[in-house]
């Protein structure tokens, strides 16, 4: 087929009918990883398929600008959604990974969880909080230009009308207020969801890898770290490409229209997490053959 | 949104390419098997080819698929290839003499899958999708296989966590002097995403021609050999790194100089400009 008789159509419709088989391929892929590995690799596979729709929905909020924002003609950070989202994800991956080796052995595994996610959560905020006002920076101070929404008249939470300050022919510019907390909110989204992927693998092959290769769990720890580091940046990388793909193209934060396509993330997304997730439990497993 | 149009005019088919691809990453991994055979990590270099040859190919898949507009920029389409291969990548590694064409094989299942989630759950509708990230989780993971043979001259789940470190006169075994545990895979992953990327990114327009991107590619492909090729001196003997090295560096000359010819062939008009000018004395 050539790419003259192509209608990419990516609206806002779903697709109730690939959506359920979405659902179904899922809970498919749970079942096979339960018969497979009942237990923890049941459990870090459920983890990874939350942290992974928590990264496909918390992307949504991030207002992303892509190029037209870098020329000042759209709200939002001027780039792409994938890298964004990588950037909070990895960011909060730090944070998470950071608390998690620094926590005491002897503590609860909930609490430890709770308190690795969190730390996640925050790091990725903050990152997005700094991107946010930087460019917000950028926009006022070296463009000169005022943040004003295309999409709304009123800004959803202070109630600034936008139109004012709006210049014609644009869909608006710079980060109003709502973008900034929708970026702050996606990106502590995003830095849970990646931390909790790290997490439950890490756990994970930290009790599985001894048994398997023959060695402590003190010898083991540089291969655990960095293959549940590994997964969860591919697994990161995977979710948010196809959240990019439910975007396509720019979206100004939770106020914008698209952001009603979140659903279609979420079913991806949790496609995605279960199958690469799987893929990842069954590493530790016994070979089938 | 709009539909870039860039039909592919002359030149060689897609699938042709994707035959030779398929077929030329494949053989060059194996050939890092003789390795095993003859004791030594001398042919450690066909781990680098491999990788050329895979991200050649994949680049092309990354022109097919970008001229439809997706609306989320070249690189996404290298970050997912590379996000799905490793997650191939790694668990094929389990497996053997056989983890090459099991890495090909789950990477496609997973590719696969992607393609089918995008097009229909997230109603992308393009024709070319479901082959494109099949194609590209495969060459992810070929080619960061292709690096793990360069790196450390096996692609063994064993070989890639287990180094040795030298201390006081002995021997002793680590896991954090490997591929792995010392996440050399990290910056590999990153060699090849960008590589993958870069050359479509660099040459789409009304003036692209295959020749000229594909030779960027392995110019870009090249250049991964080099810096991989200097890491490989931690893990392989001196001897076998600085074989790869010299063949990286010999392949990047020629693909650079080639590539520098092309893109004088397609430019309208060139200007060699000299540093700037000594205008002291006047």
């Amino acid at each position: 087929m050539s790419a003259v008789a192509a209608k990419p159509a990516a609206g806002s419709a779903m697709n109730p009918g690939a959506m359920a088989v979405g659902i179904i391929l899922t809970l498919i892929l749970v079942g096979i990883c339960y018969v497979m590995s009942p237990g923890v690799g049941l459990m870090a596979l459920i983890g990874v398929i939350i942290g992974g729709v928590l990264i496909g929905f918390g992307t949504h909020f991030v207002p992303v600008g892509g190029a037209p924002a870098a020329m000042g003609q759209a709200p939002g950070i001027a780039t792409g959604v994938a890298m964004l989202a990588t950037g909070a994800g990895v960011a909060g991956l730090f944070g998470g990974a950071w608390a998690a080796e620094t926590l005491p052995a002897t503590m609860d595994p909930m609490m430890q969880l709770i308190i690795v996610v969190c730390a996640g959560a925050v790091g990725g905020g903050l990152m997005m909080a700094i991107t946010c006002m930087m460019v917000n920076f950028l926009y006022v101070f070296g463009m000169g230009i005022p943040p004003a929404s295309g999409k709304v008249a009123n800004d959803p939470i202070t109630g600034d009308s936008q139109a004012e300050y709006k210049s014609q022919g644009t869909e608006g510019h710079g980060l109003p207020f709502v973008s900034f907390v929708g970026g702050v909110i996606g990106g502590t989204l995003g830095g849970a969801g990646g931390t909790l992927i790290y997490f439950e693998l890490l756990v994970l092959y930290e009790n599985a890898l001894p048994g398997l290769m023959n060695v402590t769990a003190a010898q083991v720890m540089p291969i655990a770290v960095s293959a549940a580091g590994m997964f969860a940046v591919g697994l990161f990388l995977v979710n948010a490409v196809l959240t990019a793909y439910n975007i396509t193209g720019t979206i100004e934060g939770p106020h914008d229209p698209k952001f009603k396509r979140w659903p279609r993330s979420i079913v991806a997304s949790a496609v995605a997490s279960a199958l690469c997730g799987l893929v990842a439990v069954l590493i530790v497993m016994p070979l089938p053959i | 949104m709009s539909v870039k149009v860039e039909v592919i005019e002359g030149g060689v088919p897609h699938n042709t390419i994707l035959i030779a691809g398929v077929v030329s990453t494949l053989v060059c991994i194996y050939l890092t098997y003789l390795n095993v055979v003859t004791q030594t990590e001398m042919f450690s270099f066909f781990g680098g080819l491999a990788v050329v040859a895979a991200l050649v190919w994949g680049s092309h898949t990354i022109k097919v698929l970008c001229s439809y507009g997706i609306g989320t920029g070249v690189p996404s389409a290298g970050m997912i290839a590379f996000g799905s291969g490793v997650i191939a990548m790694l668990y094929a590694t389990r497996f053997g003499m056989l983890a090459p064409v099991v890495a090909l094989i789950l990477a496609a299942i997973i590719g696969l899958v992607l393609g089918w989630v995008s097009n229909n759950i997230l109603n992308m509708k393009i024709p070319a999708m479901v082959q494109a990230l099949t194609e590209m989780a495969v060459v992810g993971a070929l080619t960061l296989m292709g690096f793990a043979a360069l790196i450390t001259g096996t692609f063994g789940f064993e070989g890639l966590t287990t180094g040795t470190v030298t201390m006081f006169g002995m021997t002793l075994l680590t896991h954090q002097n490997s591929f792995i545990g010392g996440c050399l895979i990290a910056v590999a992953f990153l060699l090849g995403a960008i590589a993958i990327q870069h050359p479509f990114n660099a040459c789409l327009g009304p003036g692209w021609t295959q020749d000229r991107m594909l030779m960027l590619t392995a110019e870009c492909a090249f250049l991964s050999m080099i810096v991989a090729a200097i890491m490989s001196f931690a893990l392989i003997s001196a001897g076998s790194a600085i074989i790869s090295l010299v063949i990286a560096i010999i392949g990047w000359v020629y693909t650079y100089k080639e590539y520098m010819a092309l893109s004088k062939r397609d430019a309208h008009s060139w200007l060699d400009s000299k540093p700037i000018p000594d205008v002291e004395g006047q």
